[in-house]
């Protein structure tokens, strides 16, 4: 076995091609843990509000709250179904409008979407995540008053605690607390009096989604049962964790897939680029490699040496590029969510799978890079050794 | 170099002792003091050696058993030919040579006249197209190329004109290598490395680089390098082509000290007929034939 010191040193005494090679491999890396950290960040930020034993009810036919809508009547038939299925006798039972209103940006020109959500007066308590984390919640009752989540806090004019903002025209609001909800996307929304977002819209009597607690999530399925038997409703159940899933489903799918490609296209250039590099060491080491040839080392062990080195190149590489992925961490993202048409802020969400997946995807670009120099260095004749 | 280094009585008495050792069939486990002692044990089956000693039929591959009174190497009308383009170019035509081991050859002859390729047949970095190349014990023509590669690992000790130690190795590390090729322990390498360093007179350049050495110093760190495995024969290409006469002296009689106290068979392509003066006998080469 040839020492790997030899590997390491010939790469270091190269330093320019050496750094070229293992910038390129580096950034291939970083692309691609970077967009698979977002992709999810997308998932989690989606999926964190979810409780396990929360089912949310939407008409049937709609798999977002912007465009589902069930009127108090049927609300009710969810309460009394929930009161039923539940061993206590009473399910807890939310009902809740969402809507999405226009507001200016902070920073730059334009506006953008935020997400409304009239939420009834313990709408907090339902949700055992959520809690006010400045100011205060407010007023049961209060139609001019709202609270927005950390996510949008800062990003849009008029969410500062003690700021208002236009509702609706002439429907002005205040912002009195700002609440967090364990980095999901519901703080990326607004939350305010459900009655009073209600008549500003114009949905009196109706309410976009309905979300039931029950005692176990075991207990879900006979929920479902009971309330998607009765055609007359139109109403689908579903766990709370499905529908988050349904709405980061696009947007996380198409930041994977965004990611891949953008790897693989990437990847083939870092390969050559490291494929040029080894080429280029493997010619101007011909003398050495016959001299290890007329020594005695064989093809295969000059085979693995010069793959070796190719594979160290690129993990060192690789480690670069993942290492300053991680630094992306701390970078918030805010993107366009497909299924409600408003603002998400999201976060580079950085796991060890993710991180040992970007360094497998290096290690292969060494190897497949390194494997043709490593051929040809296999092939050089011992003879070489002997020419002056 | 430093002829009291050269000189050292124990390291030399140490390594001729060793030498004894390991190429004594009967001895037991080898002492392990000298360069290439353990590596010889290390290969050497009793069964094998044997076998070899009551036959003439060597094992297939592993160190060379000498056989006193016999031929190191046999090179029965070899020829060897080169194709390039079209055009078949016939380099050796013919040649049948014998050298004795214990030898110290020369070989000369104007450029284009097949030392180089002799040199590379009966050190196995090539295999003949036609005749036999019998080195000790091995016929090498009929030898795969792994199986060559083994052969030189165990047999051959390599001197070149360039040198060609590795430049990012330092001197010690340049004389390790050979060793890499057999199962003696690491620790153990470094120490045979560090003798075969005292023996050419470089002790306090054991951590030097390359570039930090001297040509002369350069080509007794690849003598060092040659012997470290104690091979039986040292193949030499012009190992003073490249150096000033004071240097290339010196070599000379490193190599000379290796062939008479050391026993090492020693086979030398030279231009410089005062090189070919150290060596016992002189072979002239023209155009693919012994003259």
């Amino acid at each position: 076995m040839v020492p790997v010191k030899y590997n390491i040193r010939s790469l270091v005494v190269r330093k320019t091609t050496t750094a070229a090679a293992g910038l390129g491999l580096a950034l291939v890396v970083f692309v691609f843990a970077s967009v698979m950290m977002l992709g999810n960040g997308i998932r989690k930020t989606m999926g964190r509000a979810a409780s396990p034993n929360v089912a949310v009810i939407l008409r049937k036919g709609s798999d977002a709250e912007l465009s589902s809508g069930i009127s108090n009547e049927s609300l009710n038939l969810v309460k009394a179904a929930a009161g039923q299925v539940s061993a206590s006798g009473k399910g807890e039972v939310v009902g809740e409008v969402v809507v999405v209103i226009l507001l200016d940006k902070i920073g730059t020109d334009g506006m953008s979407n935020v997400t409304v959500r009239g939420v009834p007066d313990g709408a907090l308590g339902f949700r055992s995540t959520a809690k006010v984390i400045a100011g205060r919640a407010p007023k049961p009752g209060a139609a001019d008053e709202v609270m927005v989540g950390n996510g949008i806090r800062g990003r849009f004019k008029g969410l500062e605690i003690g700021e208002s903002f236009e509702l609706k025209k002439n429907r002005s609001v205040k912002v009195v607390g700002v609440f967090s909800d364990d980095g999901s996307s519901n703080e990326s929304e607004v939350w305010g009096d459900l009655n009073a977002v209600q008549s500003a819209f114009g949905r009196d009597g109706y309410v976009s989604s309905a979300r039931v607690k029950l005692d176990s999530p075991g207990k879900i399925d006979a929920l479902k049962a009971q309330i998607e038997s009765d055609r007359q409703l139109g109403l689908i159940v579903m766990r709370e964790s499905v529908f988050f899933e349904k709405q980061s489903e696009m947007t996380a799918t198409f930041m994977t897939a965004l990611g891949v490609l953008i790897a693989v296209f990437f990847s083939l250039g870092a390969m050559i680029g490291a494929m040029i590099t080894m080429h280029a060491q493997v010619a101007s080491r011909q003398r050495e490699i016959g001299t290890l040839r007329a020594l005695g080392f064989s093809k295969l062990s000059i085979l693995t040496s010069f793959l070796l080195e190719s594979l160290f190149l690129a993990l060192v590489g690789g480690a670069i590029g993942a290492g300053a992925s991680l630094a992306m961490s701390f970078v918030k993202i805010t993107l366009l969510n497909a299924s409600s048409w408003s603002e998400i802020v999201f976060t580079f969400d950085p796991t060890p799978a993710i991180i040992v997946r970007s360094m497998i995807l290096a290690g292969v670009m060494g190897v497949i890079g390194g494997f043709l120099p490593a051929l040809r260095a296999a092939r050089v004749s011992p003879v070489e050794a002997m020419r002056a | 170099m430093s002829d009291s280094d050269v000189k050292e009585p124990e390291a030399t008495t140490e390594d001729g002792d060793a030498k004894g050792d390991a190429r004594d069939n009967e001895s037991p486990a080898p002492k392990g003091d000298a360069p290439g002692e353990g590596a010889k044990a290390d290969a050497a089956k009793a069964d094998a050696a044997k076998d070899s000693a009551k036959s003439d039929a060597p094992p297939k591959s592993g160190p060379y058993r000498p056989t006193p009174g016999k031929p190191l190497i046999e090179m029965s009308n070899v020829t060897k030919t080169f194709h390039k383009g079209k055009e078949p170019l016939t380099v050796l035509d013919g040649l049948t040579l014998t050298i004795a081991e214990g030898a110290f050859e020369a070989l000369m002859g104007p450029s284009g006249s097949g030392k180089s390729t002799l040199l590379n047949l009966i050190a196995g970095l090539d295999r003949p197209t036609s005749g036999t190349a019998r080195v000790a014990g091995h016929n090498l023509e009929k030898m795969s190329d792994g199986e060559l590669a083994k052969f030189r690992a165990q047999n051959i000790g390599f001197i070149f004109q360039a040198y060609n130690l590795l430049p990012v190795l330092t001197a010690v590390e340049n004389v390790e290598l050979p060793l890499l090729l057999t199962k003696v322990p690491s620790g153990e390498r470094r120490k045979r490395a560090e003798t075969a360093l005292r023996v050419v007179g470089l002790s306090d350049r054991m951590g030097h680089y390359p570039r930090q050495l001297s040509g002369g110093q350069e080509q007794r760190v690849a003598i060092a390098r040659a012997i470290v495995n104690d091979p039986t024969i040292l193949v030499c290409d012009e190992p003073t082509g490249d150096l000033d006469r004071k240097s290339a002296d010196d070599i000379l009689a490193l190599l000379t000290k290796l062939n008479q106290d050391f026993k090492k068979t020693i086979l030398m392509v030279t231009h410089d007929p005062s090189a070919a003066e150290r060596a016992t006998t002189t072979r002239h080469l023209n155009k693919g034939r012994l003259d």
